[in-house]
């Protein structure tokens, strides 16, 4: 009988080193919060959106002075910039949803820089719906990152 | 060491089970406040751009044609914004399930200090 309990004894004891060891393992579903990925996000959509706005304040409708050579190099800064911002989400895991927004926002970059080029124009109309575009994108991509946090807290 | 009975209440599993559920409850309740303010953030971007395009369009400023085009890009970003979402209701779980682990995972430790 004292053989018995003491053989109970030993494998509950086993069990619960099993849970102790698999419960130390923390869930993940999110990517960690990524600090300078923040910052990095909040300085593209500062100079994306320094960018529509010079272009509607400063160069005229008129005469060609929004000609798609004038912005070029600028255009394809943020390109690189966006790029950049996609590859760092894709190598992290479990970062799937982060990835996306990146991609959707690099998707639509392309499009009216495309539509630049094509017509060699942008009206006022157009750099005011790109501007407010790409600052919905980004407040999506800062408002997911800063999300993160919340997994990251302690829990109370 | 303490004497061990083997009819020892040494792991109540309901409680524990309530603990955890509490836990989560608790964490869900507490967070849920940052999905609901995102979410009416996006609700109100979507309105300001959709009465640009609207504007845009009765002036003549964008063609129907661009317009079109546009309505596309507003599943996109829709799109996005949902995925933003998404990662927030993934990392209150995240939250909560790490929370009720660390119960049971507590509950676990105090039967180590009880009994040994």
């Amino acid at each position: 009988m004292l053989l018995q309990s003491r053989l109970q004894i030993q494998s509950l004891l086993i069990l619960l080193a099993l849970s102790l060891s698999f419960i130390s393992c923390k869930v993940q579903l999110v990517a960690p919060y990524d600090d300078g990925m923040v910052q990095q996000i909040e300085t593209t959509a500062k100079e994306i959106d320094r960018f529509y706005l010079i272009m509607l304040e400063v160069t005229p409708e008129e005469e060609n002075g929004r000609a798609y050579a004038t912005f070029q190099e600028q255009y394809i800064n943020f390109e690189v910039e966006l790029n950049s911002l996609l590859t760092k989400n894709k190598v992290k895991p479990v970062n799937e949803h982060s990835a996306r927004i990146c991609e959707i926002t690099l998707q639509l970059w392309r499009k009216y820089k495309a539509e630049h080029k094509e017509q060699d124009y942008l009206s006022d109309g157009e750099i005011k719906l790109n501007r407010k575009t790409f600052d919905d994108l980004f407040f999506a991509m800062l408002s997911a990152e800063k999300g993160k946090q919340i997994a990251n807290n302690p829990p109370e | 060491m303490t004497n061990l009975q083997t009819n020892d209440p040494i792991f109540d599993i309901n409680e524990v089970l309530a603990q955890m559920l509490g836990t989560v409850k608790d964490t869900v309740t507490d967070n849920w406040e940052e999905v609901k303010s995102v979410a009416n953030e996006f609700l109100n971007r979507r309105k300001e751009r959709l009465e640009l395009l609207a504007e845009l369009t009765l002036t003549g400023d964008l063609p129907i044609e661009k317009l079109k085009s546009r309505l596309e890009d507003e599943k996109l970003v829709f799109e996005a914004e949902l995925h933003a979402i998404a990662i927030i209701s993934k990392a209150i779980a995240q939250k909560a399930a790490n929370a009720a682990l660390d119960v049971l995972y507590n509950a676990i430790k105090k039967i180590f200090e009880i009994k040994l």
